[in-house]
């Protein structure tokens, strides 16, 4: 099954469209990563089970069970990662998967290097979950450290307020992955404001006009219509 | 005749009087009787006033004819009963004061016992005629305020198509003039009636009632209260009749069932209920008109949307196609360059394959209406910079410019399909201006909305005017194809509409074109909270 040993990760493909498998497998396997297939719902969480992947990629459109079953099944007794794949359109059910307990999510079509980047930063914070977070992030000018509470952006410091900073420093914990609307206002402003977005487009702004070069052309913090926010990358 | 007043009661001359005005019929005997009455004494006394002056110049038959002549007026003016009791006083004052021996009531010549009885049947007789008038000039009145009434209906009708309008006309004319309540129940798909205009509650919970209105419904025949079927019902169901079949029935609930039941109001009820009738097929003749038009729109949409999409999907996939199989079929020694640009091509014409079907799946969206608008506090800076996102891989670094105010409002928007607005106005701009003019986005807030604008420096728009651009599969001139289906801008319109804004393409000042749209505001956004300004190490909690 996989040329490069047991190390690699072991993604656990659960997708009932066999051209969709005939492009992942190869790719997968191509990137480093050991892989196994089911085709429906009930069988992937079996085999969710037995095989005991690092990271689950979940086409939500199954067809014996709503992939968002799929999801809340797995979440009952495990926290391994998943990223499901949905289609343009179908922002909600990304939001509804996400709120479920998925990591992140691709849209089709993708290319494999948004694939793999989504599956890369899964696994990170996978691996991360149990210890604490990354204290220092560098992203571009933009440095962080959660520790001593320091943002600067080309070596300077920058003065955000408290809210500015708990909003950054969510993205951070997460950076890569995105963040539903709702979590992002849960988290930083509290439960009673998770319908209350024009808070978190408001403290958007302000945090790109103090960290980006182009805030209407952001490479940090990333809008995902529909969905939320993500951190780009490092 | 429930309708005609009761002989016995004065005629109620102020409803008369009034009765144009006054919408119920035989309300408002408010003419209190004693007062009548009062009058008729009154008439009496004034007659033998006039007696009394003519006594002694005239014959005592003379002074007869004068209270002949206030009876009569008593009669007539106040009914029967009065003009009784005008006549009784009259024989007895002219017995008092004018038959010998005077101011007695002893009558010395019997041959006055005569004149006493003519005198009183007279009187009895004209008041009678006169009241028996007086109810049938009232009679007509009500006819004629009816069939007054009945071409209000009719007109007012005429006038309206929509259902409900109708119905509420039918109703409110019904109500008034034969002070009742009603409902009109309507069949469903199945047959099975539901009230669909009225007081849903006026026939109650039970299902009696409703059981009549079903049998007037399926035999076509009237029934319930003062027909021969089932007239223990609380209502009367008259069928409503239409040129082939029943569309409904009427539910009528009288005040006074005696009123209701009389046959003229009977027949006066059928024929408001035909005029409603006429009106409801015509108005379901108009919607089916108005549905067989948009069905054979849809279907001319249908196969325009075909021949254009069968063509447009087959160009990137030919290219594709064409591709795929080149590189299958070549040497593995082919060059590296070479292979690379093949697959980059195919990938372009992939992400262009795709963008089509998206557009194709929101205008499928926007056209059967399952559009939903989930509105939400945005800022255009963030859906700008989402759609340049999607828009750079296409853009092939060409410039775009964003002029967009620090302090544009939120706007109160769906994040999703704006972009799409944004992301389709900025490939168009793309599309059709030469390859190193800049584009623009640029807004700005007004009082009560924002206005985006996509700005290039291209050809302008065709003579036609901006209009043509945004109705479907429009694609400019031949000449100049740029390989779309011609839905972009029909979806910003779509979009932007649902939105409750405009959209709109003129051509630019210095040459190019420019797209705007408008975005209300509404009541704006929210206030914030404000927080204090410091950082304060420690209460910023993470873990």
């Amino acid at each position: 099954m996989t040329a490069d040993g047991a190390h690699d990760p072991l993604v656990l493909v659960i997708e009932d469209e066999p051209q969709m498998l005939r492009f992942l497998r190869p790719a997968l396997q191509g990137n480093g990563y050991r892989v196994h297939e089911a085709t429906t719902g009930e069988d992937g969480i079996r085999q969710a089970s037995m095989r005991a992947p690092d990271v689950v990629l979940l086409d939500l459109g199954l067809p014996d069970i709503d992939g968002l079953d799929v999801t809340r099944r797995l979440r009952e007794w495990s926290r391994v990662p998943i990223v499901v794949i949905s289609a343009r359109g179908r922002e909600d059910d990304k939001v509804a998967a996400l709120d479920a307990g998925a990591d992140d999510y691709v849209t089709k079509p993708f290319g494999v290097r948004e694939l793999l980047a989504r599956l890369r930063v899964a696994l990170r914070h996978a691996a991360r979950a149990g210890g604490a977070a990354a204290p220092q992030l560098t992203l571009g000018p933009l440095e962080l450290d959660l520790e001593r509470r320091r943002v600067t952006v080309d070596g300077a410091a920058v003065h955000l307020t408290p809210n500015e900073y708990k909003l950054l420093a969510e993205l951070a914990k997460h950076a890569g992955k995105v963040l539903t609307h709702s979590h992002l206002l849960r988290e930083v402003w509290g439960p009673g404001y998770t319908r209350q977005s024009h808070y978190l487009r408001v403290y958007v702004t302000q945090l790109r006009h103090k960290l980006e070069v182009d805030p209407a052309r952001p490479r940090l913090i990333l809008t995902e219509p529909g969905v939320g926010y993500r951190l780009a990358e490092e | 005749m429930p309708d005609r007043p009761d002989p016995d009661e004065p005629a109620p001359r102020t409803t008369l009087a009034t009765a144009a005005a006054s919408a119920a019929v035989g309300t408002g005997r408010v003419t209190p009787r004693w007062r009548d009455y009062a009058r008729a004494v009154l008439v009496v006394a004034a007659c033998t006033g006039l007696a009394a002056l003519m006594h002694g110049r005239f014959e005592r038959s003379n002074l007869v004819m004068v209270y002949l002549l206030g009876v009569m007026w008593a009669a007539v003016s106040c009914g029967r009963g009065p003009a009784v009791l005008a006549s009784i006083l009259s024989v007895a004052t002219f017995d008092f004061f004018f038959v010998p021996p005077n101011l007695t009531f002893v009558v010395s010549d019997p041959q006055y016992l005569v004149t006493f009885v003519v005198m009183l049947v007279a009187a009895v007789l004209i008041g009678t005629l006169a009241a028996r008038l007086q109810a049938q000039v009232r009679a007509a009145r009500i006819d004629e305020r009816r069939s007054r009434a009945l071409v209000r209906l009719s007109g007012e009708l005429v006038a309206l198509q929509d259902l409900d309008g109708i119905l509420d006309a039918a109703l409110r004319h019904l109500e008034d003039v034969f002070e009742s309540r009603a409902a009109v129940l309507l069949p469903d798909d199945a047959g099975r009636l539901a009230i669909a205009a009225g007081d849903p509650l006026l026939l109650g919970a039970g299902a009696h009632e409703r059981g009549v209105a079903q049998w007037a419904f399926d035999a076509g025949q009237p029934a319930g209260l003062g027909t021969a079927t089932l007239p223990d019902s609380r209502a009367l169901y008259l069928p409503l009749r239409g040129s082939a079949t029943e569309l409904g029935v009427l539910a009528i609930v009288p005040r006074d069932v005696r009123r209701l039941t009389a046959p003229e109001t009977f027949r006066l009820l059928q024929a408001f209920a035909n005029h409603a009738a006429l009106a409801l097929e015509r108005s379901k003749l108009a919607v089916d008109a108005e549905r067989a038009r948009l069905q054979g729109e849809a279907e001319r949409m249908r196969s325009a949307l075909l021949s254009s999409v069968s063509h447009d999907l087959r160009t990137p996939l030919a290219v594709i196609t064409g591709v795929t199989s080149t590189l299958l079929e070549q040497d593995d020694d082919a060059p590296a360059t070479e292979r690379r640009e093949l697959l980059r091509t195919a990938a372009e014409e992939a992400a262009r394959l795709n963008r089509l079907v998206a557009n194709l799946l929101s205008m499928t969206r926007l056209d059967s209406g399952t559009l939903e608008v989930k509105r939400s506090w945005h800022s255009l800076e963030d859906l700008v910079g989402a759609a340049l996102r999607r828009v750079d891989p296409v853009a092939a670094g060409r410039e775009v410019r964003i002029e967009l105010p620090a302090d544009l409002p939120l706007v109160p928007v769906d994040d999703v399909l704006i972009e799409q607005v944004l992301f389709n106005l900025v490939e168009n701009a793309l599309k059709h201006a030469a390859s190193d003019d800049p584009i623009t986005i640029r807004a700005r807030a007004r009082t009560s909305d924002v206005e985006v604008a996509v700005e290039d420096r291209g050809p302008g728009l065709p003579r036609g005017g901006g209009e043509p651009l945004f109705e479907k599969f429009h694609r400019g001139d031949a000449s100049h194809r740029t390989g779309g289906v011609g839905l972009g801008l029909a979806i910003c319109r779509g979009i932007v509409e649902a939105h409750g804004g405009t959209i709109h393409a003129d051509d630019r000042v210095g040459g190019g074109a420019r797209f705007a749209f408008t975005l209300p505001l509404g009541a704006g956004a929210p206030a914030i909270e404000a927080e204090t300004n410091a950082l304060q190490p420690g209460r910023a909690g993470d873990a």
